[in-house]
């Protein structure tokens, strides 16, 4: 009876990153793509049954449902040595097979109409866990099946299931090159208000930030899909290591975010990695200790949001931080590393109450060759990540001044009679805003009586 | 002497000088007080004669104290030069003097007796002292009139054999009684009373001086055999062990009489030798006197062989009396020696380990004589010899085979290794075998603990059903300087540590064991215990008499299952127990036990009512010989850590399901009602979690690292007991459940905490069970809409929640709610700061800086920081006032350095983020 997890990948982009995903936790696993255990890893000191399920032949089958409703992704899964892996049932692809297009009022409305099927799926593989913890979303916010159809089943998940957790691991459009897809702002908008009022927790993966790092700190010049993708399914791996390599504590999901997001909607998580190497590279002659991995955590250039950490003249500032520390630590290090980035102050926490720096420490996978002695993933909670947001809102307004593109989405039912929606995204967005700047705040308890009074 | 000996005899000290009643502290002040400053008292010649000689200075009967010290001395009184020292020390303290004196004066006066002078008593003291063995005194004088009353020695004999009930539990074989009836089967000379004197023998005065010689040497040939001759008679002796005596033919001239005066000792020697040895080779004396008696006897044998020749000379004619002086005079040494071992031994009435110890030191002090020391080498090595077999058989087998209880390790049945299981202490381990200090040969004095611990641990092993045989087995010599049998003692000790703890760590892996306990009582294995509490959550809720532990039972089995902890060896061995306290109440009287404060915790079990996870808590099944490390001494430890840590994780939980509760508010834009209860809830989380993370991440897992390495390089068994305990202590002290301040603050904080959770989760329990009926009315209507209608639904819901989170705001507004979170809120902060202060009190006063770590954990940010230093200001505050009171009434001078004392307190005590250094 392990606390289950299921993945649903979504649309192009959730898929690629869900593949990646699942065959970094093979690997850490001993998984083979056959989904096998490896002869070398049978002694059984990791929870496997927290991702996956032992099918009635004994091999591992991962807890994931693919969706998209389009075949490219999910075929070329399909054909990889990873095929097998998969529960085919799990598998649904749309039958016409045209895709969203792009378009999130599409993807909405295909969802909508593929509600059934979908959520057949789902509901069979929550009866076959026994404690069902809840579900991670992997899709993007910008293109049309993540965004739209993950906002449906979103919306449909926290009906169906309000008790279970809902995580997201949302990416974000890059920024710095100019995207085919010109209707971004509208889809991104739309998608957030639901990851606002749907998603229990959000980890943001910027596209910008995972492109910049590749190509700055791992001296990519042309970062290909494949490994950026490695960046994701790193951190994605990471962040759920002490649900599979269990401690002393943070041993189930809840445990692990619920000190992260003290408001409900302040629940947009960055991530931070460190040290980062792709397979190409050889490991860097530098010693890694806990103080070490620790400080550069807190370094803006290993966030993988593109949000300068430390803004000029603003004060922005963490709400919670938890570190997962792998690899040989001496849990005495912990603490006089804490003592030291509280010392220097290097981090700038909320004025409106308790906060600090949490250190889950935690095994490493045996049998992934590392490096590095000591590795590091930041969960962060900073109001600084309004400013994504705030991005988003001024491209959107942009565009709707135009009505840019609005052909598209009024084709669609939502849409058909009038624009509401939009604005009520855009209201929704603006006060989560709004409430990542009052929590910079000393009187940010009361922020929200004082927003009711107003209003 | 362990503490709660010390602890015991300074009570009973206090209780005989009446000082109880007027002492502002307990007897455990003092104890304490000596066993910090005990050091080894080590005698040495020096130092006793110096003592002595101080009191001989201070007393005014100085030549009484000398002879009693020599009396004592001489009856090997163990233990008297400490006494005397501890005398010239207490002579120094006016002090001491004056109470000891008082106190005196006024038993005497309360028994009627008549008092020394006052300024009499330090001379007093010696005699005072030497009452400890008064009555031993006192034995011995009766013995002594028994004694005279009884004509003969055997006669004598008999009777004390007979007569002397055994008061040592030693089984012996029965003597026959023909032993006793026939009084001259004796060697000595043999004492009917009645002088047969033979009408014949005519003065020897009357005789030429040449026949005077012969016949005298003639006697002397017989007295030497211990018959009596016929000038010179021996006179029945006074007492048992008293010297023979000879009358002598007074005609005899007067030279030839100085001769034989001279060697009349001789045969009194071999009297008192001859009747040692007699009485010593009966089954009572023991071993050790039974191997001295048997050395003897050859001597003797060799003294026989002598006076046999002397008469063979004698018969030829050749021998005059000055040559017989020559020829007796080395074997005249002999018998003095011999008899002066035999006269100690009387005196002391040693057996076993004394004799040896006698010896012993007789043997250093003759080292000067090379003769002498050699024969007493050889006396202390035979004797020695069975000694060294019984220590032989002890270190390298295990073996106590000791039938006249001589031997210094004794075994006591009345603790045996199943007890181990329910017994709360180590008293297996500790009492099983001890040492009897008397016991000891002063020359193994010094390995006496390394040779009781060899046998332990040998034994240990041998109940593990091994015969164990120590390879180095060799036989044990005495020998005076060269202390062989050290070097081999020492070589069995390793040999002994060595196996028992190669059996303990890798036959019954005990660092495995250890491991595995570590998972389920230090909650090392997180996902077991999620899993645990999972599946028991509904049964823990329930009163204890409800819960059904075979239930519990089989949802442990079922975790272990499936959980990782599947793949622990041990896991079968983890029981669940239901205890009737909860773990404050239990640790506030273990803490209080050693207080005189304990019935103030005393609580009267039947007015609480606890639920199952108060009670709960695992319990380990150990089995011999692992029980002697993880004793339940142990086990209580770990599941106090266990409990507490338990405790905090369900608290956690509920403060993560009331998360969980909240997280649905997501949807609602904007509830102002919400806000200040999420803080508080954060507040709380932040406080468990930190906790939980100080705890384990700072406490358990660095002495755990630390513990681990110590085990890696031990060498014996003492020392992983050791080491263990020290492991558990610390976790305690450092989990602050040590300490009844900071743990009742601690408990307090979590039943806020519980209490909270528990509120939000009722109000929010009645709102959601609208919202799911709401929802469940929707998605009954949802199965049959269509797709156009599935929008208004859509429209519906949104209308739903907008309805139902006006809904909750009347709710709350009715409820209060916004006043019981403030209070709840007060409640907590006031407790945690009261937490935090009292860390840093404790730190300032104790310069412990492991607590400390938890504030820099509980206040990151510095939010507490401003409120900490509020309080301490108000503190300072508070001591203002009588500042400025003493500024009135006392001179200004006094009264303003004491102003600056104040505030440099005040200041250090105050807590300043940053400015805190860790010690290099």
């Amino acid at each position: 009876m392990p606390r289950e997890i299921i993945t649903l990948q979504l649309g192009q982009c959730g898929n690629q990153i869900g593949m990646e995903f699942w065959k970094q936790l093979c690997a850490e696993h001993g998984i083979s793509p056959e989904g096998i255990l490896e002869e070398y890893a049978t002694e059984g000191t990791d929870r496997k049954d927290v991702f996956f399920y032992q099918a009635d032949d004994e091999h591992y089958i991962p807890r994931s449902v693919l969706l998209d409703l389009e075949p490219r992704v999910i075929n070329g899964i399909m054909n990889s040595p990873y095929a097998n892996l998969y529960n085919p049932e799990n598998v649904y692809l749309s039958k016409h097979g045209g895709g969203a297009g792009n378009n999130w009022a599409s993807g909405y409305s295909q969802a909508e109409r593929l509600y059934d099927e979908i959520f057949d799926i789902i509901d069979r593989e929550a009866d076959g866990s026994d404690s069902l913890e809840g579900f991670v979303v992997c899709h993007s916010i910008a293109g049309g099946t993540g965004s739209g159809m993950g906002s449906y089943i979103l919306e449909r998940l926290n009906d169906r299931f309000p008790k279970k957790l809902t995580q997201t691991y949302s990416v974000f459009p890059n920024v710095d090159e100019i995207s085919d897809v010109v209707v971004q702002p509208y889809n991104s908008l739309l998608t957030l208000k639901r990851l606002t009022q749907n998603a229990d927790c959000v980890v943001v993966l910027d596209n910008t930030a995972l492109n910049r790092i590749a190509a700055d700190r791992l001296h990519i010049d042309t970062p290909t899909f494949a490994q950026v993708n490695q960046l994701v399914s790193t951190v994605m791996a990471t962040s759920t290591t002490t649900l599979r390599y269990p401690g002393y504590m943070n041993n189930d999901l809840i445990g692990l975010i619920a000190s992260l997001i003290p408001t409900p909607r302040l629940h947009f998580l960055m991530t931070g990695y460190t040290p980062l190497t792709t397979d190409s590279q050889v490991a860097n002659v530098r010693k890694t200790t806990v103080l070490d991995v620790m400080r550069r955590l807190l370094q803006p250039k290993n966030m993988m949001v593109s949000t300068p950490v430390q803004r000029q003249g603003s004060n922005h500032c963490y709400i919670s931080i938890l570190n997962i520390i792998q690899g040989e630590v001496d849990p005495t290090q912990v603490h006089k590393s804490l003592q030291r980035i509280r010392e220097r102050k290097l981090a700038q926490f909320i004025p409106w109450g308790p906060a600090s720096i949490q250190v889950a420490l935690s095994r490493k996978s045996p049998y992934v060759q590392s490096a590095h002695r000591v590795s590091g993933l930041m969960l962060a909670n900073h109001t600084n990540i309004s400013h994504l947001f705030d991005r988003i809102l001024k491209q959107y307004d942009k565009l709707r001044k135009r009505e840019a593109f609005m052909d598209q989405f009024k084709k669609e039912s939502m849409f058909s009679e009038n624009l509401d929606e939009f604005d009520n995204a855009r209201e929704s967005l603006q006060e989560l805003v709004n409430e990542y700047t009052a929590a910079t705040r000393p009187d940010y308890l009361t922020w929200g009586s004082q927003q009711a009074a107003v209003s | 002497m362990s503490e709660f000996t010390i602890h015991h005899n300074a009570n009973e000290l206090m209780t005989q000088l009446e000082v109880r009643s007027s002492a502002p502290v307990g007897a455990e002040v003092y104890a304490e007080k000596l066993l910090q400053n005990r050091t080894p008292f080590v005698t040495t010649q020096i130092s006793s004669s110096q003592a002595k000689r101080r009191i001989a200075a201070t007393t005014e009967t100085p030549i009484e104290f000398f002879a009693k010290y020599d009396d004592l001395k001489s009856k090997n009184v163990r233990d008297i030069d400490p006494l005397v020292h501890l005398l010239s020390k207490l002579g120094k303290e006016e002090e001491v003097k004056y109470v000891l004196s008082q106190h005196a004066e006024k038993q005497a006066k309360k028994e009627g007796l008549q008092l020394y002078p006052p300024r009499n008593f330090t001379s007093q003291l010696p005699t005072s002292g030497t009452k400890m063995t008064e009555e031993e005194l006192s034995q011995v004088q009766d013995l002594l009139k028994q004694a005279k009353v009884v004509d003969t020695s055997s006669k004598f004999l008999t009777k004390v054999l007979r007569e002397k009930p055994l008061n040592r539990n030693v089984n012996l074989p029965q003597i026959p009684d023909g032993f006793f009836q026939n009084p001259q089967l004796t060697l000595d000379f043999f004492d009917d009373g009645d002088p047969n004197l033979d009408e014949d023998i005519v003065g020897l005065g009357t005789l030429p001086l040449f026949s005077q010689e012969y016949l005298i040497m003639e006697d002397l040939l017989v007295l030497m055999r211990g018959i009596e001759g016929k000038y010179i008679r021996p006179m029945p002796l006074s007492e048992r062990y008293a010297a023979r005596e000879f009358l002598i033919d007074q005609s005899l001239d007067v030279s030839t009489q100085t001769l034989v005066q001279r060697i009349l000792p001789l045969c009194a020697n071999y009297s008192t030798v001859v009747r040692f040895i007699e009485e010593k080779s009966l089954f009572e004396y023991g071993l050790v006197n039974h191997a001295l008696s048997a050395a003897m006897q050859t001597l003797i044998k060799d003294y026989m062989v002598l006076i046999v020749q002397l008469e063979q000379q004698l018969n030829l004619g050749q021998l005059t009396l000055q040559k017989m002086c020559f020829y007796l005079q080395p074997t005249m040494n002999l018998l003095d020696i011999l008899a002066s071992v035999a006269n100690s031994i009387n005196r002391g009435k040693c057996i076993g380990g004394a004799v040896l110890s006698l010896l012993h030191e007789k043997t250093a002090s003759m080292i000067g004589d090379s003769r002498s020391s050699q024969l007493l080498l050889f006396l202390t090595q035979s004797a020695c010899a069975p000694y060294m077999e019984l220590v032989g058989k002890w270190i390298y087998r295990g073996i106590i085979v000791d039938p006249y209880a001589e031997f210094m390790v004794e075994e006591n049945e009345a603790f045996n290794k199943e007890k181990l299981q329910e017994e709360y202490n180590d008293a297996y381990w500790e009492k099983h075998y001890s040492v009897f200090r008397e016991r000891i040969p002063v020359f193994l004095e010094q390995v006496a603990d390394k040779i009781l611990n060899t046998g332990k641990y040998l034994n240990v092993v041998r109940q593990c059903g091994r015969d164990v045989r120590c390879p180095f087995a060799e036989e044990l010599v005495y020998t005076i300087k060269e202390r062989r049998y050290y070097d081999q003692i020492e070589r069995a000790y390793s040999y002994a540590s060595q196996l028992l703890l190669t059996l303990l760590i890798e036959e019954k892996e005990l660092v495995a064991r250890l491991k595995s306990i570590k998972h389920y009582f230090l909650l090392d294995k997180g996902d077991f215990i999620v899993q645990f509490m999972d599946m028991t959550e509904m049964e823990m809720k329930q009163h204890i008499d409800d819960i059904l532990p075979s239930r519990l039972e089989s949802l442990l089995e079922l975790a272990l299952r499936t959980s990782t902890a599947n793949v622990d060896p041990f896991k079968d061995d983890l029981r669940v127990d239901l205890l009737p306290f909860d773990l404050t109440s239990q640790l506030l009287q273990i803490i209080a036990i050693d207080s005189n404060r304990e019935k103030e915790y005393r609580i009267d079990p039947t007015d609480i009512r606890l639920s199952g996870l108060e009670s709960f808590t695992f319990d380990y099944v150990v089995k011999w010989p692992t029980s002697l490390v993880i004793s339940r001494k142990a086990l209580i430890r770990y599941q106090i850590l266990f409990r507490h840590l338990f405790y905090c994780k369900h608290v956690e939980r509920q403060l993560c399901s009331v998360w969980k509760g909240n997280m649905q508010a997501k949807a609602y834009a904007r509830s102002r009602w919400y806000t200040a209860a999420f803080a508080l809830r954060q507040r709380m989380l932040n406080f468990v979690q930190n906790f939980e993370y100080y705890m384990m991440f700072e406490v358990i897992e660095p002495n755990w690292h630390d513990f681990q390495q110590n085990m890696a390089k031990v060498s014996n068994v003492d020392d992983v007991l050791a080491f263990h305990g020290d492991f558990l202590d610390c976790c305690l002290k450092d989990c602050m459940l040590t300490s009844t301040e900071l743990l009742r603050i601690v408990h307090k904080l979590l039943v806020v905490c519980v209490t909270f959770s528990n509120y939000v989760q009722r109000v929010s329990h009645a709102t959601s069970v609208e919202a799911e009926q709401e929802r469940l009315r929707d998605s009954t209507l949802q199965v049959t809409l269509s797709n156009k209608e599935r929008k208004e639904d859509a429209q519906k819901k949104k209308t739903a929640t907008q309805v139902l989170a006006q809904h909750v705001d009347h709710i709350l507004e009715d409820e209060n709610f916004e006043k019981t979170i403030v209070s709840f809120d007060t409640n907590f902060s006031r407790h945690l700061l009261e937490l935090l202060d009292k860390i840093m009190d404790e730190n300032t006063k104790t310069y412990e800086h492991k607590l400390f770590n938890i504030i820099y954990r509980l206040d990151f940010n510095g939010f507490y920081t401003e409120k900490l230093e509020a309080m301490s200001a108000e503190r300072a505050m508070a001591d203002y006032p009588l500042m400025q009171e003493s500024k009135n009434t006392s001179k200004s001078s006094s009264s303003s350095s004491l102003t600056s004392f104040t505030t440099q307190h005040s200041e250090s005590a105050r807590y300043v983020p940053g400015q805190y250094k860790s010690k290099p």
